[in-house]
C-alpha cells in the first residue's frame, strides 16, 4: 500500500478493474491463451474448412460452397450406412457397459475380504491404452492361435476354429466387447461413488419395513443411483458414438463395410480421399448429433429414471 | 485509529436487496453488536466491513480513509467465524502464527507473540495439536488467538459462540468481554442471540430486512424499543403484545380487558398495540394499575416463576413473578402494573408512540 | 452377528465368491493371457491347443525389444531360428525403445504443465466472483464438445504453422488441450468443497489470492492434485489418433503409434507384439493402482456435480 493512497481518500467510484477482477484475469489468462490456440482456433478453423470445397489433391482451387458440404452428406449412402453401424455399436456398447457396471458396482460396494484387491484390479482395464486393448482382443479373436477359439473348442461349445473378426455379423459386437472391457470400470467407479452416498438409514428403514434384498435394490438403490446412471449413460454414449481407435486397430472398417462407423467414415474421407471440406462437415454433423443426443438423454432420463 | 463509518451502504444480489442504504458509525474502541434474525443482513454488513463482499453502493470509511474498494487483506481487520475456520493442515501454533508470517514478522517475535497469546487464552498445552484434535471451545480459543495475535484495531466476529454448548458459551462470552477491555479495539459482533447482545454490547444495532430498526445502548433498547419487532426480539420471556384501542377514559381496552395508561399517552379511539414486559408486574400498591387475570399455567423455574394467565376475554399474558408467589392454576389473581413502564405502539406502523 | 443363522451368511459368501471369480476372470483374464503370451516363444504360442501358461519363462521378446537397436535385421537373420530370440524382428522394432522414452517425456510434461495451467484457472473460477466467470467456465468446457477427429486437420495446420510437426512439443500442446478442461472441472469441484470460511479467514489473515491459493487451497487439495496428475499422464500415455497424425518419424513417435504399426504389419510375430503391449501397459497400470485412492476421490469430486 503506497503512502499516497493512505492519505488521500480512495476512489468513490468502482475502479475499472478491482483487485478481484485484476487477479482473476491474470490467473485465467494462461489457460485461455493455450485453449484459444490449440482448441478454439482449430474448432473455428475446421468450421471454415467445412464451408469450402477443399480437396488436397487439388490444392490451389478451394471455392467457398456454403453449406453444400453438409447437404451432400445426407445424399451420401455411405453416411446412412455409417449411421446404422454407429447406432448398433453405440446401443450395444452403452447397454452392456451400463449393465455390467451396475453388477460390478453392487459387488464392490459390499464389504468382504478381497474387496480392496478387486477394486484395484478394476482400474487395470481403465488404465490400458486403447492400442494395447485393440491388439489384446485381436490376439484373443485370432482365427488360428486365439484364446477364444481354443477356449470354446475345449469347452465343446464350438466344433471348428472360426475367423471371428472376419464375420460381418459379429465384427461390431466383438469390437463393442473390447470397448466395454475398457469403459466399464469408469462407469462402475462412478456408480460406486453414488452408492456410497446412499444413507445407511434408508436400508435400515427398508429392512424394518420388511423389504428383501431385491426389493431393497428396486426401491432404495435404484432410485438413489439415478444421477450416477444418468452420468454414465450420457458419458458412455458420447464416448461410443465418436469412438475411433479400436476400429482403426482391429478392423479398419471391415470386413467389407461391417464396421464402417461415422468416425471411420470421417477418417477415410479426410485422410484417404483427402476431401477436407466434406470431412470437416461430417465432423460437425457428428458433433451436433452427439450434443443433441446427450441433451435429449439428460432431459428424457431426468424425467424417467 | 478505528472509527468505522458506513455511508448509505447497500448490498444487492441480483434483484434482492440484502442491506439497504445502511448508515452506521462505529466509534473507536466501541463494542457494537449487530443483532437480528437470520437473513436480516447483519452478516452481509460484517462481510462488507471485512471486504469479503463487494459493496454495491455507498462508501465505507475506516477513520477518514475510504476503504470501499480495498481488498480484505489490506484492511487490517481480524475476524472470528462461527465455524472457527482453522486451517486443518496447520497445527495450533502454525494457525496462530500464520497472520504474522504473512506480514514477514521476524521469527523470534512470532514465537514470543504466539506464546503470549496462548498464555492469555490458556491454550499453551495445545500448540502442537491439529484443529481436528480439539474440542469446539478449544477451537474457538485458537481462532480468537489467531485474531488477536496481530493486535489489529478492528475485530469482526460472526456468531462466534453459536456452535458451542450453553455452558461454554457463557465462559467464552466473558472471555470476549475481557478481551475487549484489555485490547481497547473496535469490536463488531454479529449474533442472533439477544442475551449475548445485551451482555456484550456498548451499543446494539437491531436489524431486520436489511435495515437498522434501532441503534442504542442495550439498556436504551430494552427500556424504549423503537417498534414491536425490537420489543419482541429482546427480552425472555418475550414481551406481551396486545392489540386494542384507547378507550374514552384514556385507558387501554380490548373487549373486557382494561389497563390504565399514563395520562395523555394517546388519543382516545386510536388503534394501538400494548407492550407489557413479563417482569413489569408486582404486588398491588397505590399508584399502580390493577391487572386481574386467571392463572392458566404455572412454570416454577426455581429462581422465579412464570405464569401464563388470561385476562379479560382472550388476552393471554406471560408474567414473571417472584418464586414466593404460590399461584394455583385456575386461581384469579390481581397484580399491579406501573403505567409508566408500559409500551405503546401504533397498530399500523408498529412504531413506538 | 453371532446370533444370526448360518445359512444366509453362507449363501452370501458363496454368492460373493462366485461373482468375485467371474469378475476377476473378466477383468484380469485378457491381460493375463497377454502377459502369458509375451513370455512364450513364437513356437509355443502358435501351438494348438495353446499353452495357457508359458511352459518356461522366456524373456526373449523383452530382450529383443531392449536390444533391438544393436541387431542387424537382414534377410538371413529373419530366416533363421525362433523369432522370439530376436532373429526375426519387425522393421520398426528399433523404434520401440525411443518411443517409450518419447511417451514418458510427453506424459511427464503434460502432467506437470496441465496442473500448472489448471490450478490457477480453477482457483479463479471456483473462488473469485469476477465478471465473465461463467463465460470462462463454459468456454473451457465447450472446447471438449467437438469430437477429436474434427480437430485433427486444423490442429495439424496450427501445429505446422508453429513449426512443431514431428516434435514432442506438438503432442504436449495438443494433449494439454484435451486434459486441461477436464482437470479444471475436477479442481473446481474440489475447491468448491473447501469451506468458504477458510477462504475468508485466509483473506482476513492477510492473504491475497495467490497466497490463499498457495497456503490454503493447494495444501488441502492433495488428492485432487494427484488425481489430476495421474489423469493427465494416462491420457497422454494412451492417446493414439493425434499422435498418429502429428508425428511421422522416430524423433516424436509415441509407444501407441509404434505398437499399432506392429499390429497392422502381418510379418510381425505375435509374441513380440504381445511383449510390446505388456511394456505399454505397465506404467499406466502401476500408476493407476498406486494412486487408486486419489483417482476415486478425484472422480467423486467430479461426479457429485454431474
Amino acid at each position: 500500500m503506497s503512502g499516497a493512497l493512505e492519505r488521500r481518500p480512495g476512489p468513490r467510484r468502482r475502479p475499472a478493474l478491482g483487485y478481484d477482477e485484476r487477479n482473476a484475469a491474470i490467473l485465467v489468462f494462461p489457460v485461455v491463451a493455450v485453449l484459444l490456440v490449440v482448441a478454439a482456433y482449430p474448432i473455428l478453423y475446421s468450421f471454415w474448412v467445412s464451408l469450402h470445397d477443399i480437396v488436397l489433391t487439388r490444392p490451389l482451387r478451394r471455392p467457398f460452397v456454403g453449406f453444400d458440404n453438409y447437404l451432400r452428406i445426407f445424399d451420401d449412402e455411405r453416411f446412412w450406412l455409417a449411421v446404422s453401424r454407429t447406432t448398433v455399436y453405440t446401443v450395444v456398447t452403452v447397454a452392456v457397459t451400463t449393465l455390467l457396471a451396475v453388477l460390478v458396482a453392487l459387488l464392490l460396494n459390499e464389504a468382504f475380504p478381497g474387496q480392496r484387491i478387486l477394486s484395484a484390479l478394476l482400474l487395470v482395464p481403465w488404465a490400458t491404452p486403447s492400442v494395447v486393448n485393440g491388439l489384446m482382443w485381436k490376439w484373443i479373436y485370432d482365427p488360428t492361435y486365439g484364446l477364444l477359439n481354443a477356449l470354446l473348442v475345449q469347452l465343446g461349445l464350438l466344433e471348428r476354429y472360426r475367423a471371428w473378426l472376419g464375420d460381418p455379423d459379429l465384427t461390431l459386437l466383438l469390437i463393442a466387447n473390447a470397448a466395454v472391457w475398457k469403459q466399464m470400470p469408469l462407469a462402475a467407479l462412478l456408480l460406486i461413488v453414488t452408492m456410497k452416498a446412499i444413507p445407511d438409514d434408508l436400508y435400515r428403514a427398508a429392512k424394518v419395513d420388511g423389504a428383501n434384498v431385491f426389493q431393497r435394490f428396486i426401491h432404495v438403490t435404484l432410485p438413489a443411483l439415478r444421477p450416477g446412471l444418468m452420468l454414465v449413460l450420457v458419458y458412455e454414449t458420447m464416448i461410443s458414438i465418436r469412438h475411433f481407435d479400436l476400429f482403426l486397430i482391429m478392423t479398419q472398417g471391415g470386413p467389407g463395410d461391417a464396421s464402417f462407423t461415422l468416425s471411420w467414415l470421417i477418417y477415410v474421407e479426410t485422410f484417404r480421399s483427402l476431401r477436407f471440406g466434406t470431412g470437416a462437415a461430417m465432423s460437425y454433423v457428428l458433433a451436433m448429433a452427439t450434443f443433441l443426443l446427450s441433451w435429449a438423454l439428460i432431459r428424457w432420463l431426468g424425467k424417467r429414471i | 485509529m478505528a472509527t468505522i463509518t458506513c455511508e448509505r451502504i447497500t448490498k444487492r444480489y441480483g434483484g434482492v436487496v440484502a442491506v439497504d442504504a445502511l448508515d452506521l458509525t462505529i466509534r473507536h474502541g466501541e463494542f457494537m453488536v449487530l443483532l437480528g434474525p437470520s437473513g436480516c443482513g447483519k452478516t452481509t454488513t460484517l462481510n462488507m466491513i471485512a471486504g469479503l463482499e463487494e459493496i454495491s453502493e455507498g462508501r465505507l470509511l475506516f477513520d477518514d480513509k475510504d476503504v470501499t474498494w480495498q481488498p480484505p487483506h489490506k484492511r487490517e481487520v481480524a475476524m472470528v467465524f462461527q465455524s472457527y475456520a482453522l486451517y486443518p493442515n496447520k497445527t495450533v501454533r502454525e494457525n496462530i502464527a500464520f497472520p504474522l508470517q504473512l506480514r514477514r514478522t521476524p521469527r523470534e517475535e512470532i514465537t514470543r507473540a504466539v506464546t503470549e497469546v496462548a498464555e492469555q487464552l490458556e491454550i499453551g498445552h495445545l500448540l502442537d495439536r491439529r484443529p481436528s484434535q480439539l474440542s469446539g471451545g478449544q477451537r474457538q480459543r485458537v481462532a480468537l488467538g489467531r485474531a488477536i495475535v496481530r493486535k489489529p484495531s478492528v475485530f469482526l466476529m460472526d456468531e462466534p459462540l453459536s456452535n458451542l454448548d450453553a455452558t461454554l458459551r457463557l465462559s467464552m462470552r466473558s472471555l470476549i468481554k475481557h478481551l475487549h477491555h484489555r485490547l481497547r479495539a473496535t469490536f463488531v459482533y454479529v449474533t442472533h442471540d439477544q442475551a449475548e447482545a445485551m451482555t456484550l454490547a456498548d451499543r446494539i444495532a437491531v436489524m431486520k430486512g436489511g435495515l437498522v430498526q434501532q441503534l442504542d445502548t442495550p439498556e436504551g433498547i430494552y427500556a424504549r424499543p423503537a417498534n414491536t419487532f425490537v420489543a419482541a426480539f429482546l427480552g425472555s420471556p418475550q414481551i406481551n403484545l396486545v392489540q386494542g384501542e384507547i378507550a374514552p377514559d384514556g385507558s387501554f381496552a380490548r373487549g373486557a380487558f382494561r389497563l390504565a395508561l399514563p395520562p395523555g399517552a394517546a388519543q382516545p379511539g386510536r388503534a394501538v398495540t400494548l407492550g407489557l414486559r413479563p417482569e413489569d408486574v408486582g404486588t398491588l400498591a397505590p399508584g399502580l394499575a390493577r391487572l386481574e387475570a386467571r392463572v392458566d399455567l404455572v412454570s416454577p423455574l426455581g429462581s422465579e416463576t412464570h405464569l401464563e394467565v388470561v385476562a379479560g376475554d382472550d388476552v393471554k399474558l406471560t408474567l414473571r413473578v417472584p418464586k414466593e408467589w404460590r399461584a394455583q392454576e385456575g386461581q384469579v389473581i390481581a397484580v399491579g402494573v406501573d403505567p409508566a413502564r408500559l409500551h405503546l405502539f401504533d397498530a399500523t406502523t408498529d412504531a413506538r408512540l | 452377528m453371532a446370533g444370526r443363522p448360518i445359512a444366509p451368511r453362507l449363501g452370501r459368501a458363496l454368492l460373493l465368491a462366485v461373482f468375485s471369480a467371474l469378475f476377476v476372470l473378466y477383468v484380469a483374464g485378457p491381460v493375463a493371457w497377454l502377459v502369458s503370451s509375451s513370455l512364450q516363444t513364437e513356437a509355443q504360442i502358435t501351438a494348438v491347443p495353446p499353452n495357457w501358461l508359458p511352459p518356461e519363462l522366456n524373456f526373449g521378446n523383452f530382450d529383443a525389444i531392449l536390444n533391438a537397436a544393436e541387431r542387424q535385421v537382414t534377410y538371413e537373420t529373419r530366416r533363421q531360428g525362433d523369432p522370439a530370440t530376436g532373429g526375426f524382428l519387425p522393421s520398426g522394432a528399433a523404434n520401440l525403445l525411443p518411443s517409450l522414452w518419447n511417451s514418458l517425456t510427453v506424459g511427464l510434461w503434460v502432467a506437470a504443465l496441465n496442473l500448472l495451467l489448471s490450478i490457477t484457472a480453477a482457483y479463479a473460477i471456483a473462488v473469485i466472483d469476477f465478471r465473465g466467470r461463467r463465460a470462462t467456465l463454459y468456454t473451457v468446457l465447450a472446447t471438449r464438445v467437438v469430437p477429436d477427429i474434427a480437430l485433427i486437420v486444423p490442429l495439424f495446420l496450427v501445429i505446422r504453422n508453429l513449426g512443431l510437426i514431428n516434435t514432442l512439443g506438438a503432442l504436449v500442446v495438443t494433449y494439454l488441450a484435451i486434459t486441461v478442461p477436464f482437470t479444471i472441472f475436477i479442481l473446481i469441484s474440489y475447491f468448491e468443497g473447501i469451506p468458504r470460511d477458510l477462504y475468508r479467514a485466509a483473506r482476513i489473515d492477510g492473504c491475497g489470492h495467490w497466497r490463499a491459493l498457495r497456503h490454503v487451497y493447494l495444501p488441502l487439495s492433495l488428492p485432487a492434485l494427484v488425481a489430476s496428475l495421474t489423469f493427465a499422464f494416462l491420457t497422454s500415455w494412451n492417446e493414439f489418433v493425434f499422435a498418429l497424425v502429428l508425428t511421422q518419424n522416430v524423433a516424436a513417435q509415441t509407444l501407441p503409434i509404434v505398437i499399432s504399426g506392429f499390429v497392422m504389419d502381418f510379418t510381425t510375430s505375435f509374441s513380440f507384439v504381445n511383449a510390446a503391449g505388456v511394456i505399454a501397459i505397465i506404467p499406466p497400470v502401476v500408476m493407476a493402482v498406486l494412486f487408486q485412492r486419489y483417482i476415486v476421490s478425484g472422480l467423486t469430486a467430479g461426479a457429485v456435480k454431474g
